[in-house]
C-alpha cells in the first residue's frame, strides 16, 4: 500500500469486513479496526548491527449482543483473517452469557479531527541512510571522551495508518509518519560506570542526529565522581523536564483516566472542581498538538481526537474518557481511546484510555534560576527515576531511585550524586510544587513539561 | 508449513545470505478480565505468522509477515536479506558462528497438560475467575475495586534454519488472578492480590494453594491486613525478602546483565568479570528452560527461538560468576557453548538474549532459622514491579510486608520499594532457605529492546539480605 491510498484501501477492507460480520449476525453490533505500519528500525551498539524491516498488519473485531461484548484479534488484514476474527468473536459472545449493563453502543460518527504534521521524507527514509545516522551518533559518542566504554544509538523509520468502523454508520481513518533516533553512553571510570541517553524523535521533519552523541556522551561523563548523601531526611526536589515527564505520566497520567475514576481506582475521583495542585499548575492533554507523537484524526474507537484541560491552575476539571467511560460517568468522550501504541501487535490489545500528548503549562525561570533561588540542600533529577513506572495509582504513594541526580546547596548545582532513593505521594507533591521552570522540553513520554520543583519528598542516600 | 520455511531458508541462501533461519508462531491468547461485577476483556486473539532472519558478513537482517502467502514471504526473505548486507557494511564486531549438527524436536518436548485450555470452554474459565472474585469478596472489606483475571496462551512454534533443523514444539502457559483495592478509613487505598500460573493445564486450579477460592482468599485477606498497616520506615535495614521477590532480584537485576548482547559491548557491568567472585557463597543464581514444573513451578521453554535446545546455566556459582546467557553470535565471541537463550516476543521481532526460569538457588535454612538470621528489619513479600539500570541500581516494589524484631513477626507495612546496586547486594546475602518456587504466569511478563512481555519464570528461595535501602517516609532531620 502506498501512503497516498492507505486510507482508502483500509477503508474500503472495513467496509468489506463490517458487510461480512452483518452476514454472520445481523442484529448484533460489529467494530472492526485495521492497523498497517511499515517499519523499519536499525540498532547499533559498539559496532554490533541489527536491524529489521517489515511490514505490521493486523485487525480486531468488537461483537456487542445484548450487552455482552467480546473481542478477537488476528495478525493480517485479508478478508480470511477478519472473517476468522469475527467467528472467535462471536463464539466467545455465544458460549457464555455475561452482560455488560453499562455497554450502550459503540462509538457514533462524528467529524474527525487532524491528522498531525507530515513529513515525505520520512517514507523516502531507506534503511542505508538508518544505518548511516546510527553509526555517526555511535561514532560521536565514542570519540568524545576515552572514559565513553559503550555507546548503542536506534534509529528508526514508521509509517501508517489504521482505520475503524462500526455498525453505528462510523468509518474513519487516519495515517501519521514518525521517525527517531535514540543513542545511550555509558561513561566508566574505575569500578563507577554512569549511563546517559538522548533522542529526537519527530514526525514533522527528518532526525536531526548531528550532535546527539556528543550530548548523550557529556551527560553521562557529567554524572561521574559521584559522590554519596549520606543521609535519610526530607529535601526540595528539582525536577528536570526528562525526570518532570515521567513524574506527570505516571501520576495524573494515570489516575485521570476515565477508568480508574469510574472503576474505583482513581483517588481524585470525587475532585472535579476542586484544589488538588498548586495554583501554578495548568496540564492539558492536545491530542490535536500537530508535532505531537500520538496525534492522530480520530482516537482508536473512531472519535475526533481532542485538546482536553486536565488540571487549569490547581483545579482538576476533566477527566480523560473514550465512549464507554464516557457514558457510565455522564460525560463526553474526551478522544482518548488507544491501543498498545507503537508495537507491533497494537491492534491485539481490547482499547482503553491512555493522554496523547501531556502538556504543562511552563512558567518563566530558566533552570539556573531555579536552582539559584534554592535555599540550603536540595536535590537536582536529570532523568526520569528506576521504578516511577511502578508506582500506584489507588494510593499515589511512590518510591524510586534516581540515578542521574546532583546535590544543590545554597543556590549552587554541586556534585554529581550515587543514586537517591526518593519517595513520597504524587498527590501532596502536586500540592507543594514549588515552582515551574520556562524550560518547555518534549519527552519520549509524550509529555512536554518544563523543570518542576517540589517540596517534601523523602530522600535515601 | 515446514515446506514453506524450508523454502524461506532455501531463498535466502540463494540471495547470498550465508544463514537463515524461518519461524513459525501460530499462537493463542486468551484474556478474561472481569472488575467488580462487569466482564471488562472477553479477548481471544490470533497472533499467527512468519520471521526471517538473514545472517551476512557478521550481521544480521529480520524481516516478518502475517500472511503465509508465498510472495509475501518471498519479500519477507528480500527484505531480510538485504537488510543483513547493508548491516555488514558497517558491522565493526562481528557476531558469526559455527554451523553444528540439525537439531530435531520430539513429541515429548512439548509439556504434557492433563487438563489443557482448549479443552475446556469459556463459561469454565469465567466460573473460575468468578469463583476467586466470591472469595476475595468474603475475605475482604471496605474493598473499592475487585478484579478478577484469566490468561491463556498456548500454540505451535515451528523453526527451520540452514543446518536442516526442525522444531516443532507448543508453547504453553495459564495464569489466573485476583487483586484487590481497599479504602481505609482515612479514605488510603491499599491493594492485595492473590495468583497462580505457569506452563500447566486447568488442573493447577484443583491444586490446594492455587483453587479459584485459595487466590481470592489471599488477595481479598491480605488487602484486609493492609488496612491496619502502616507506611515502611525509610532508610536501610535488614531484610528477609520471600520467593517472588528473590525471582525478580535473579531476574531484573542480575539477568539481564548476564545477557550476552549486553556483555559483548561491554554496557554490562559483568563484562570480563567470569570467575570474579561477586557474592556470598549463599548466592547461586540458574537460568533453566525446562525446571522440574510439578516440584517448582515455572515456565518450558525447551528450545529458543535460534533452534537451540535449553540449557540448564549457572550464571553465579556460590558468589562466583561462571556463565552468560547467549544467542549463538554472542556465545561464539565469548567462546562459551549457547545457552538457549535466544527469545523474541513475537514474529515480528529478532530473537536476542532472553532469560527463561531465571532463580536463585535453595540454601539451608528453615523459615523460622531465616527469621532468626534477620533479626531485626523488613520481611519484604510479593512483588509488583521492578526497574533495573546499566550499573546495576535496581528499584523494586513489595506488595506487601511485616516488620520483624527480634525475629518474630511483628507488624504489617504497606507496599514498600527496596533498591540499591544488585553488585553490592549479592555479597550481604546471608542466607536461603530450603524451599525453591518458580513463578511463572500469562500476565505481565519481561522487557527489552521494545520486546515488551515476554513470558518468563521466576523465583528463589527466601533470602537473608543485609543492609537494603528501603523507599518510605523519612523524618526531616
Amino acid at each position: 500500500m502506498m501512503y497516498e491510498n492507505l486510507k482508502d484501501e483500509l477503508l474500503s477492507t472495513v467496509d468489506s469486513g463490517l458487510k461480512y460480520a452483518r452476514t454472520v449476525d445481523n442484529e448484533a453490533e460489529f467494530e472492526l479496526y485495521l492497523f498497517y505500519q511499515n517499519r523499519a528500525v536499525v540498532n547499533i551498539t559498539q559496532g554490533v548491527v541489527e536491524a529489521s524491516e517489515g511490514i505490521v498488519k493486523g485487525n480486531a473485531v468488537r461483537v456487542a449482543s445484548q450487552n455482552s461484548v467480546s473481542f478477537a484479534s488476528s495478525s493480517g488484514i485479508s478478508i480470511d483473517r477478519i472473517r476468522r476474527s469475527v467467528s472467535e468473536a462471536m463464539a466467545s459472545l455465544r458460549s457464555v452469557s455475561i452482560k455488560d449493563e453499562r455497554f450502550s453502543g459503540f462509538c457514533t460518527p462524528e467529524k474527525p479531527g487532524r491528522e498531525g504534521a507530515f513529513t515525505r521524507e520520512i517514507l523516502d527514509l531507506s534503511k542505508e541512510e538508518l544505518i548511516d545516522y546510527a553509526g555517526c551518533v555511535v561514532k560521536e559518542g565514542q570519540e568524545f571522551d576515552r572514559r565513553i566504554k559503550t555507546v548503542g544509538s536506534e534509529c528508526s523509520a514508521e509509517w501508517g495508518g489504521f482505520a475503524v468502523g462500526n455498525t453505528q454508520g462510523l468509518q474513519q481513518s487516519s495515517r501519521s509518519a514518525l521517525n527517531s533516533c535514540e543513542v545511550y553512553c555509558i561513561a566508566v571510570n574505575g569500578e563507577e560506570r554512569r549511563a546517559s541517553y538522548e533522542f529526537d524523535t519527530t514526525r514533522e521533519r527528518l532526525i536531526n542526529t548531528g550532535g546527539l552523541g556528543k550530548k548523550a556522551a557529556q551527560r553521562a561523563i557529567s554524572l561521574l565522581g559521584a559522590k554519596k548523601l549520606s543521609a535519610t531526611t526530607v529535601l526540595p526536589t528539582i525536577w528536570e523536564p526528562r525526570a518532570a515527564s515521567a513524574y506527570i505520566l505516571f501520576s495524573l497520567g494515570q489516575s485521570v483516566r476515565g477508568e480508574h475514576v469510574v472503576e474505583g481506582r482513581s483517588p481524585i475521583a470525587d475532585k472535579v472542581g476542586e484544589e488538588i495542585a498548586s495554583p501554578k499548575l495548568t496540564i492539558t492533554d492536545n491530542g490535536q498538538n500537530p508535532s505531537g507523537i500520538n496525534t492522530e484524526a480520530i482516537d482508536a474507537e473512531g472519535h475526533p481526537q481532542k485538546k482536553t484541560t486536565i488540571i487549569d491552575r490547581g483545579e482538576l476539571s476533566q477527566f480523560l474518557f473514550d465512549t464507554y467511560y464516557a457514558r457510565i460517568h455522564n460525560s463526553e468522550s474526551t478522544g482518548n481511546c488507544s491501543r498498545r501504541a507503537r508495537a507491533t501487535t497494537s491492534y491485539e490489545t481490547s482499547p482503553f484510555i491512555r493522554p496523547k500528548n501531556l502538556e504543562v503549562k511552563p512558567g518563566s525561570k530558566n533552570l539556573d534560576s531555579l536552582i539559584a533561588t534554592t535555599d540550603e540542600q536540595a536535590i537536582l533529577i536529570a532523568d526520569a527515576p528506576l521504578g516511577l513506572r511502578h508506582s500506584n495509582v489507588s494510593t499515589g504513594e511512590f518510591s524510586a531511585v534516581a540515578q542521574n541526580v546532583f546535590l544543590v546547596e545554597n543556590g549552587d548545582k554541586k556534585w554529581p550524586l550515587q543514586p537517591v532513593s526518593v519517595s513520597g505521594n504524587f498527590y501532596i507533591g502536586f500540592k507543594q510544587l514549588l515552582n515551574i521552570g520556562g524550560d518547555l522540553t518534549k519527552t519520549v513520554f509524550a509529555v512536554e513539561t518544563p523543570t518542576l520543583v517540589f517540596d517534601g519528598f523523602s530522600v535515601v542516600g | 508449513m515446514l515446506e514453506k520455511l524450508e523454502k524461506c531458508v532455501e531463498s535466502g541462501e540463494k540471495m547470498g545470505a550465508r544463514f537463515v533461519e524461518a519461524r513459525f508462531d501460530d499462537l493463542i491468547l486468551r484474556t478474561l478480565q472481569r472488575v467488580n461485577d462487569v466482564w471488562k476483556d472477553i479477548v481471544l486473539r490470533s497472533r499467527i505468522g512468519i520471521g526471517v532472519v538473514c545472517y551476512h558478513g557478521g550481521a544480521s537482517g529480520y524481516s516478518f509477515t502475517p500472511s503465509d502467502d508465498e510472495r509475501e514471504l518471498e519479500k519477507a526473505v528480500n527484505r531480510a536479506v538485504k537488510v543483513a548486507k547493508a548491516s555488514a557494511k558497517v558491522a565493526s564486531l562481528k557476531l558469526d558462528f559455527d554451523r553444528r549438527p540439525p537439531v530435531k524436536s520430539q513429541e515429548s518436548d512439548t509439556f504434557p497438560l492433563k487438563i489443557h485450555p482448549r479443552s475446556e470452554d469459556l463459561s469454565y474459565k469465567t466460573d473460575l475467575v468468578n469463583r476467586a472474585i466470591d472469595t476475595a469478596r468474603e475475605f475482604g472489606i471496605g474493598i473499592s475495586n475487585i478484579r478478577g483475571m484469566y490468561g491463556e496462551l498456548y500454540g505451535r512454534k515451528l523453526f527451520t534454519n540452514s543446518e536442516g533443523s526442525v522444531i516443532d514444539w507448543n508453547f504453553e502457559v495459564i495464569e489466573l488472578g485476583c487483586r484487590v483495592t481497599s479504602k481505609t478509613e482515612s479514605g488510603d487505598l491499599v491493594n492485595a492480590t492473590g495468583e497462580a500460573g505457569g506452563t500447566m493445564g486447568l488442573e493447577l486450579f484443583k491444586t490446594k494453594g492455587s483453587t479459584p477460592e485459595d487466590i481470592g482468599k489471599e488477595a481479598g485477606s491480605c488487602a484486609k491486613e493492609q488496612l491496619k498497616a502502616k507506611a515502611c520506615p525509610a532508610g536501610r535495614f535488614r531484610t528477609l525478602i520471600e520467593n517472588e521477590l528473590a525471582g525478580v532480584l535473579a531476574h531484573e537485576s542480575f539477568g539481564h546483565l548476564s545477557e550476552g548482547d549486553s556483555v559483548v559491548v561491554g554496557e554490562s557491568p559483568l563484562a570480563g568479570k567470569i570467575g570474579t567472585r561477586l557474592g556470598t557463597d549463599q548466592a547461586t543464581i540458574v537460568d533453566y528452560g525446562t525446571p522440574n514444573i510439578s516440584e517448582y513451578g515455572g515456565l518450558w521453554v525447551p528450545y529458543d527461538d535460534q533452534g537451540t535446545r535449553s540449557n540448564e546455566t549457572t550464571i553465579l556459582d556460590k558468589g562466583m560468576l561462571k556463565h552468560y546467557l547467549h544467542n549463538r553470535g554472542t556465545a561464539h565471541y565469548l567462546k562459551q557453548e549457547p545457552t538457549g537463550n535466544c527469545r523474541a516476543v513475537n514474529f515480528g521481532f529478532i530473537p536476542i538474549p532472553r532469560m527463561t526460569n531465571t532463580y536463585f538457588a535453595p540454601g539451608e535454612l528453615t523459615k523460622e532459622e531465616a527469621l532468626e538470621l534477620l533479626n531485626t528489619g523488613v520481611y519484604a513479600i510479593q512483588a509488583s514491579g521492578g526497574q533495573v539500570g546499566e550499573d546495576g541500581s535496581f528499584l523494586f516494589k513489595a506488595t506487601r510486608g511485616y516488620w520483624v524484631q527480634n525475629g518474630r513477626i511483628k507488624e504489617p507495612i504497606r507496599e514498600v520499594s527496596l533498591s540499591g546496586n544488585i553488585l553490592n547486594l549479592l555479597s550481604r546475602v546471608e542466607g536461603a532457605t530450603k524451599d525453591l518456587r518458580i513463578s511463572a504466569g500469562y500476565f505481565g511478563g519481561c522487557g527489552k529492546n521494545g520486546q515488551f512481555l515476554l513470558p518468563c519464570g521466576l523465583g528463589g528461595p527466601e533470602l537473608v539480605i543485609d543492609e537494603v535501602v528501603f523507599g518510605g517516609s523519612a523524618s526531616e532531620e
